[in-house]
């Protein structure tokens, strides 16, 4: 029973840091994409170089 | 004339004959089994690219036992359990398939290969359009990937086995034969090797899920493009390189896997049209084949014949529909916190066999309404859902690698 409790304990706990560290990752993101917009505010327009997201792909994992 | 024995002639009928009765009918089972896969890749119930060279081998190496020495079995395809330098060395020269085992599949090179690929044929701009909503719904679809953790251990797997059949509910197949090999060598193989099978069944099964649990309504509902952003080829490589080392930072056991993934991405949006080709073709289909052809040769009677493959099957396909019900709830809690503007489809999307999840999400959604298109959101969150994979794997891994 410890035992089973124990893996309860730390699924909890693995679920928390993946947590954590997956909004991190996302907030990094977002901050990234609004010193661009930033950049390119006081750039003005956007140049014909951005691009959308791209293609759809072909290969499954 | 020397005396001649038929059976020593035909060595594998002779082996066949002489096997225990469980290993006799496992053989032919597993026989049957490879001819089987073989065919339903061929006809496209079961993925093609895994389930052909799987099957060829999984029949053959069945087929292919001898004697080894007068009163030794084995095959001269590969030896997965030699770890010893010197008798490694001999083995090395003799079972033809040794070479590509023991330097590409049992140090994880395969998997990271296949990750590269995956990289150079994933569009990171899709992540951007909304990496908090995609990273929550990402973490939605790992529930089963924590739930299966508690249940394995309740059916009596340790901690490391448990989590590495729990992996399976990433529906992430590099990320599955990562963390067994390194958390639970002895079942790596029937892990993988379920993980792989039910992946192929995921493209038919997760679509009876999203009709069961969300409406045609709510199926149909349409997005508006305009949420996508733009971004320069040099701004998606400053948000890999970032990315991947923030990651790599946090995490190290999975560096080599979020190394390969991000890798492929920045080398795609190099626009290095020699390497985009090289990786994203001899090298994503090379990989995938010679994984395919290992599972198979692997999937030998005497190593996979173990009582506990019955409970991994069962622990696999449970891990598979949480994930998927989470990944559902998942979208349904940003549909709600959204206004109603986001389709709840696109949660399935968070499991991150990608792209496959992805358009699943797309099919459905265009089959209730025609004008729908959530490819680019859906292909987001399956983006996140291998980052999410990755993170649970290497946490799993840090904590568990020192246990018994």
């Amino acid at each position: 029973m410890e035992y089973f409790l124990g893996s309860v304990k730390l699924m909890l706990i693995v679920y928390a840091l993946a947590a954590v560290i997956s909004m991190l990752a996302a907030w990094v993101i977002k901050l990234i994409f609004a010193g661009i917009r930033r950049q390119r505010a006081a750039e003005g327009p956007a140049t014909a170089s951005s691009q959308p997201a791209g293609a759809t792909p072909e290969k499954s994992s | 004339m020397p005396e001649i024995d038929i059976l020593y002639i035909f060595q594998g009928i002779a082996t066949l004959v002489a096997s225990d009765p469980t290993i006799m009918v496992g053989r032919i089972v597993l026989i049957l089994l490879g001819v089987a896969f073989v065919y339903l890749g061929a006809k496209g119930i079961l993925d093609p690219l895994i389930m052909i060279p799987m099957g060829m081998g999984m029949s053959s190496v069945n087929a292919a036992v001898l004697y080894l020495s007068p009163t030794n079995m084995g095959t001269i395809f590969l030896n997965p359990m030699t770890s010893e330098p010197t008798q490694l060395l001999d083995i090395l020269q003799i079972n033809f398939l040794q070479p590509i085992y023991t330097f590409t599949f049992s140090n994880g090179l395969i998997a990271c290969l296949v990750f590269m690929g995956i990289g150079v044929i994933t569009d990171i701009g899709y992540m951007m359009i909304s990496p908090m909503r995609s990273m929550f719904i990402a973490l939605c679809a790992e529930l089963g990937t924590l739930l299966t953790f508690p249940i394995a251990v309740a059916m009596g797997f340790t901690y490391r086995e448990a989590a590495a059949v729990a992996m399976v509910g990433s529906a992430d197949g590099p990320m599955v034969l990562f963390t067994s090999l390194i958390l639970a060598k002895d079942l790596f193989v029937p892990i993988t090797i379920v993980a792989y099978l039910y992946l192929s069944l995921t493209y038919a099964g997760y679509p009876y899920l999203i009709r069961f649990l969300i409406s045609k309504k709510l199926r149909g509902i349409a997005m508006d493009p305009k949420q996508i952003p733009s971004f320069t080829k040099a701004e998606k490589m400053i948000f890999a390189v970032v990315i991947n080392t923030l990651l790599c930072l946090l995490l190290p056991v999975a560096a080599p896997l979020f190394m390969s993934f991000f890798l492929g991405i920045v080398i795609r949006e190099s626009g290095i049209t020699p390497f985009i080709d090289f990786i994203a073709g001899p090298v994503l289909y090379g990989a995938t084949f010679f994984l395919g052809l290992m599972l198979g040769v692997l999937c030998e009677a005497a190593t996979i014949l173990n009582p506990k493959v019955v409970l991994l099957l069962v622990l696999g396909i449970t891990a598979l529909l949480i994930s998927g019900i989470g990944g559902i709830i998942g979208g349904y809690i940003v549909y709600w916190t959204s206004g109603g503007k986001y389709n709840p489809v696109i949660g399935i999307a968070g499991i991150s066999c990608i792209p496959t999840t992805a358009k699943v999400a797309q099919k459905e959604a265009r089959g209730a309404n025609k004008f729908a298109v959530i490819l680019p959101w859906a292909m987001g969150a399956s983006i996140c859902g291998v980052i999410t994979s990755a993170i649970i794997a290497a946490i799993y891994v840090t904590l568990l690698r020192g246990t018994p």
